[in-house]
């Protein structure tokens, strides 16, 4: 096996995260054509990954991540516009469900397409100030969800834990207190080196999914677990370390810290969080 | 990157797969095996020296050192496959990986050919002497002094920790050449054969047992030591501290691998519906994925601290949550484990509270969890000294 990224990935992933940087602020609408017409939508697994760990640091407010990981694995194609799909026979906090173009309901007989406009499904308010998610009444769907979306969930965590810590990096190196660089204090620099090893153990663990899935090796379910797991674990610490060494900084509304924060914990959040995937191993 | 295995690599791995399974001894199958120790059991030399014979034993070096030039991931493939099957290659690891190791890259022409050949080929085994009561994870601050003397050297200080020391023939001791430079700058790397006059070795128990009596105190009065012995130039021992240190991390992470797939096989029936079971095989997974990108190119070497410092901490609290799951029955010491009782024969059905003992090893030799976090802030992430 060969774990390194080629060049071609790299530069991608630099193309990526200069685009997104360079679309920040500008209406959603403008950074969802951009990513149309750049292609991304349609990025192997691995590829995808990457974006998405950008789109992730990056807080994208765009439907991106369920249009590219939840409805066009589900339906084999893309939507017409934006779409998102209904894994959980709940139903509940479906991401991109009350402004998806499409909607993939997975039944017992297969996979259904409906329009979003359809669906009464008003979004839900969540804590991720950037997230869409509303509640899909489910009856007669089948609980199941499919490693993409387990994978792009735990990319997009990724993104957002390695942001939430390289603002702390900034910040940790400007505030001085006792005199010296909070940075240079080894309580400080103890918690900054755990969260990059957790950063580091759960993006190995999502490119590895990824290649599995690019390659339907039969350890693809397993390692979407894994990957999924890993992502909700690294959150954990990320978001405790995160906030406590901005000090009160990090409590404010202004903090952008908050964002990333927030996003790391929704993608936890959703189709369950780490310990649920650690038990999913076990079977 | 790819999941598929190179061909190369694969190839490579099967002919030693071949290899093993036609020469490996009985003694060194499932259950023989040792810990850090330098004591070699007659069997382990023959086999070390059939290893060095056929450039199976560090395989990245050039045939005239026991090897066949293998690339990278070539060697990781070798190190897998005695893994795969609790192989030991060699009874002084200390000496084949991190001495002779280092005297490969820094020695001359002479020392290779009278120091590492025969540490390679297990006719004497070497011992590391960084460590001084005064001077653990602040090495640079040691003081065991050596005075340069007509055509050599003589040694005065104290070294402690040394793995192995009672039964090696020459110990990498690391000494201070130039007492007035700065810290780092007056260090300087010596061979000291542990039959000279002046040395005496103290052997003491470890945590598992008060026999297991693997590490040393070396005291150095008065040693007289050659200056051919010098490894390295005068004063640039910090250098090749660093050279073998980073040897040692090297190894390290493929042995916590090793010892997490261990406790995974063995703490399977224990684990079955425990969430800590999940934990591990993540961490094992991640552990294997970070090691192989580190053979990419120009990894940056700070990098090997994750690696050592994810694979430590997991082996600890691997151990600790199969001792758990075990509850009282790990109370029990069944075996005793030190060099001098049957070889180690038993390491692998030790208890599981010596197993969580001994897993504070990793997480403290070769610098400990907190120095990797240091290394890892202050190298990879940037934040000041
Ligand atoms: C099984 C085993 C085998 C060994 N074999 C050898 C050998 O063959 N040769 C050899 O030379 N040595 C050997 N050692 C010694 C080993 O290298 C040292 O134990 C290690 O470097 C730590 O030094 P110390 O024990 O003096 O601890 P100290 O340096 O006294 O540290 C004690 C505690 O303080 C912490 N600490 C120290 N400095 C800092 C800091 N700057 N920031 C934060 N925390 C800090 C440490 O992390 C640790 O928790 C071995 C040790 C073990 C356990």
């Amino acid at each position: 096996m060969e774990f390194e990224l080629d060049e071609e990935q790299r530069l991608l992933r630099r193309t990526v995260r200069e685009t997104v940087a360079k679309m920040r602020g500008r209406p959603e609408d403008q950074q969802w054509d951009t990513y149309l017409r750049l292609g991304w939508l349609e990025a192997p697994p691995l590829e995808l990954a990457l974006i998405l760990e950008e789109l992730g640091y990056a807080a994208d407010p765009t439907p991106f991540l369920a249009t590219a990981t939840w409805f066009a694995p589900l339906t084999g194609r893309l939507p017409e516009g934006s779409g998102t799909a209904v894994f959980d026979g709940a139903g509940r906090y479906v991401l991109d469900a009350d402004r998806a173009d499409e909607v993939a309901l997975l039944t017992g007989r297969g996979v259904i397409v409906v329009p979003g406009a359809e669906l009464a499904a008003p979004r839900v308010p969540v804590l991720d100030p950037h997230l869409h998610a509303a509640h899909v009444d489910a009856d007669g769907l089948v609980a199941a969800v499919p490693e993409p979306a387990l994978l792009g969930l735990a990319a997009t965590c990724v993104g957002a834990c390695r942001r939430v810590l390289d603002l702390v990096l900034d910040h940790v190196r400007q505030r001085a207190q006792f005199g010296r660089p909070l940075g240079s204090f080894q309580a400080v620099k103890h918690k900054a080196a755990d969260m990059h090893v957790a950063i580091e153990r759960a993006r190995a663990l999502t490119h590895f999914g990824a290649l599995t899935l690019a390659e339907n090796d039969p350890r693809r379910t397993d390692a979407a677990h894994m990957a999924k797991a890993a992502a909700g674990e690294c959150q954990r610490l990320v978001f405790r370390h995160g906030l406590q060494l901005f000090g009160a900084m990090g409590f404010t509304w202004e903090n952008e810290l908050q964002y990333h924060l927030k996003r790391a914990q929704a993608c936890d959040l959703l189709l369950g969080v780490a310990s649920v995937h650690r038990k999913a191993l076990l079977a | 990157m790819k999941l598929a295995d190179d061909p190369e690599v694969e190839a490579f791995r099967a002919e030693f797969a071949a290899f093993l399974d036609a020469h490996l001894p009985d003694e060194a199958g499932a259950r023989e095996r040792a810990g850090s120790s330098a004591h070699v059991p007659r069997w382990a030399r023959r086999w070390q020296r059939t290893l060095f014979d056929a450039g199976w034993l560090l395989p990245g070096q050039p045939p005239e050192y026991g090897g066949r030039d293998a690339t990278l991931p070539q060697q990781l493939a070798h190190l897998e496959e005695l893994a795969r099957r609790r192989v030991y290659h060699s009874f002084n690891p200390q000496g084949l990986g991190i001495i002779a190791a280092s005297l490969l890259t820094f020695g001359t022409e002479e020392q290779k050919r009278r120091w590492a050949v025969p540490i390679l080929r297990a006719e004497i085994t070497a011992a590391l002497g960084m460590s001084e009561p005064e001077a653990g994870s602040d090495l640079a601050s040691l003081r065991t002094r050596a005075v340069p003397d007509r055509d050599g050297f003589v040694v005065n200080g104290q070294k402690v920790w040394t793995s192995g020391a009672h039964d090696a023939d020459v110990l990498l001791a690391f000494v201070r050449t130039d007492p007035d430079a700065p810290k780092h700058q007056g260090i300087s790397a010596l061979l000291v054969p542990t039959g000279a006059e002046g040395v005496v070795r103290r052997p003491f128990g470890s945590i598992a047992a008060e026999d297991d009596l693997d590490f040393n105190e070396v005291f150095l009065t008065d040693v007289r030591v050659p200056r051919e012995n010098l490894l390295g130039p005068l004063n640039e021992g910090w250098r090749v501290a660093n050279g073998s240190l980073g040897h040692e991390r090297t190894l390290l992470w493929l042995s916590y691998a090793e010892r997490l797939e261990d406790l995974l096989r063995d703490a399977a029936d224990a684990g079955a519906g425990q969430e800590w079971y999940a934990t591990l095989r993540m961490d094992l997974t991640a552990l294997r994925l970070l090691g192989h990108r580190q053979l990419g190119q120009d990894r940056d070497p700070a990098e090997i601290s994750v690696l050592k410092l994810l694979g430590s901490e997991a082996v600890q609290s691997a151990s600790l949550y199969a001792l758990e799951a075990h509850g009282v029955e790990g109370l029990e010491h069944p075996a005793r484990t030190g060099p001098y009782h049957h070889m180690h024969h038993e390491h692998f059905i030790s208890s599981w509270f010596e197993r969580y003992a001994r897993s504070f090893a990793g997480t403290i030799a070769g610098g400990t969890s907190e120095i990797q976090r240091n290394i890892i802030a202050e190298r990879i992430l940037g934040l000041p000294r």
